[in-house]
């Protein structure tokens, strides 16, 4: 068990607004910390984001090369609202795991969809305990997809196995009628499924098995 | 974490569109409906404002308040006061503001030339 290096963005979101406004653009009730992906008309993934309320702001976590795109998501919709974005990214480190490693007490924990996030100030040293390989190979063990390899713009959340960030009933947000569509008509598409090896087209390549998305029969 | 509140991250810069001067429309049915709600009071106003969110990306927001702290532009409109936030100029400007009499889904309505698409519940656009 250990964690490994995530190559994230951090912004900061501050304002009253701060929470209404992140729930509004996302698939998930985010009405304190969660895990939620933003989503275009389409349904298609603009990023899966962890969100850390704190007192009177909110963290936002998503993937480095998503980071571009979100904020001219995000800011081209701050209309008067209450809220201020800021990047923190060089700033800090973020590490995620099994969340079992101890960590530093400047970090701030956050228990996400996909494991434990540790975000820690880049002046304290503290090195990841797995590889890349060893993150994936602890993915596959539990099916956990992620970013670059299943989380991915060309696919809707369901595709990819991240069910459980689509709220069933939380009202609308972009791309919400046709991840409504469907689930009610029981069709996504494609799925998330770990197979043994060899896999084609894995989206994450195991030693012994390996995740992919493949199309729903 | 480090916030970046005890040393300087600079705020990211936020899309902010030209403010444009809004001109909307009100139908005869709105009017009345509108008439029915305020009475004889005229110290409150109709805000007609943009959220984000909503099937579309951007949700109309209806209010009647008697003022905001958000800058806005003040029209008169059929004798009404309307607000619009200034921010949202030009995601407004050349609506018409209808009212729907039916059981299901009726209301207030906006009828915005500049959405290129809007859901079917009608209070979303982009």
């Amino acid at each position: 068990m250990g964690m490994a290096r995530h190559d994230a963005y951090v912004l900061l979101v501050q304002g009253s607004s701060a929470l209404p406004f992140l729930d509004g653009l996302s698939t998930n009730l985010v009405t304190d910390s969660c895990t939620t992906a933003f989503t275009n008309r389409a349904a298609k993934i603009i990023d899966v984001c962890e969100v850390i309320s704190m007192t009177g702001q909110a963290v936002l976590i998503g993937y480095g090369p998503h980071k571009a795109h979100m904020i001219d998501h995000l800011s081209s919709r701050v209309l008067g609202q209450d809220v201020v974005l800021q990047d923190i990214t060089h700033l800090n480190d973020v590490f995620i795991g099994s969340g079992d490693t101890p960590p530093p007490s400047e970090a701030t924990v956050h228990e996400s969809h996909f494991g434990t996030v540790y975000v820690i100030p880049k002046r304290v040293e503290w090195k990841e305990t797995w590889s890349q390989t060893e993150w994936n190979e602890h993915r596959i063990e539990q099916v956990i997809p992620f970013h670059g390899h299943e989380i991915t713009p060309k696919y809707h959340p369901l595709a990819c196995g991240l069910g459980d960030l689509v709220h069933p009933n939380k009202g609308c947000y972009l791309g919400q009628e046709v991840l409504t569509r469907m689930r009610s008509r029981g069709k996504q598409g494609y799925r998330l499924e770990v197979r043994e090896n060899p896999v084609e087209q894995a989206t994450t390549k195991g030693l012994k098995r390996s995740l992919c998305i493949v199309r729903d029969q | 974490m480090d916030c970046g509140t005890c040393e300087s991250a600079t705020p990211l810069q936020v899309h902010k569109p030209e403010e444009v001067d809004v001109s909307l429309t009100m139908t005869e049915k709105a009017t009345s409906m509108l008439e029915d709600a305020f009475g004889d009071d005229r110290s409150h106003a109709l805000l007609v404002g943009v959220l984000s969110g909503g099937c579309s990306g951007y949700m109309y927001d209806l209010q009647i308040v008697e003022s905001t702290e958000t800058p806005c532009q003040e029209l008169n409109i059929n004798g009404f006061r309307v607000l619009v936030p200034s921010a949202s100029s030009h995601l407004l400007d050349g609506i018409e503001i209808d009212y729907v009499d039916r059981l299901m889904g009726g209301g207030f309505k906006i009828n915005n030339p500049n959405a290129s698409s809007s859901c079917g519940c009608g209070e979303s656009f982009s």
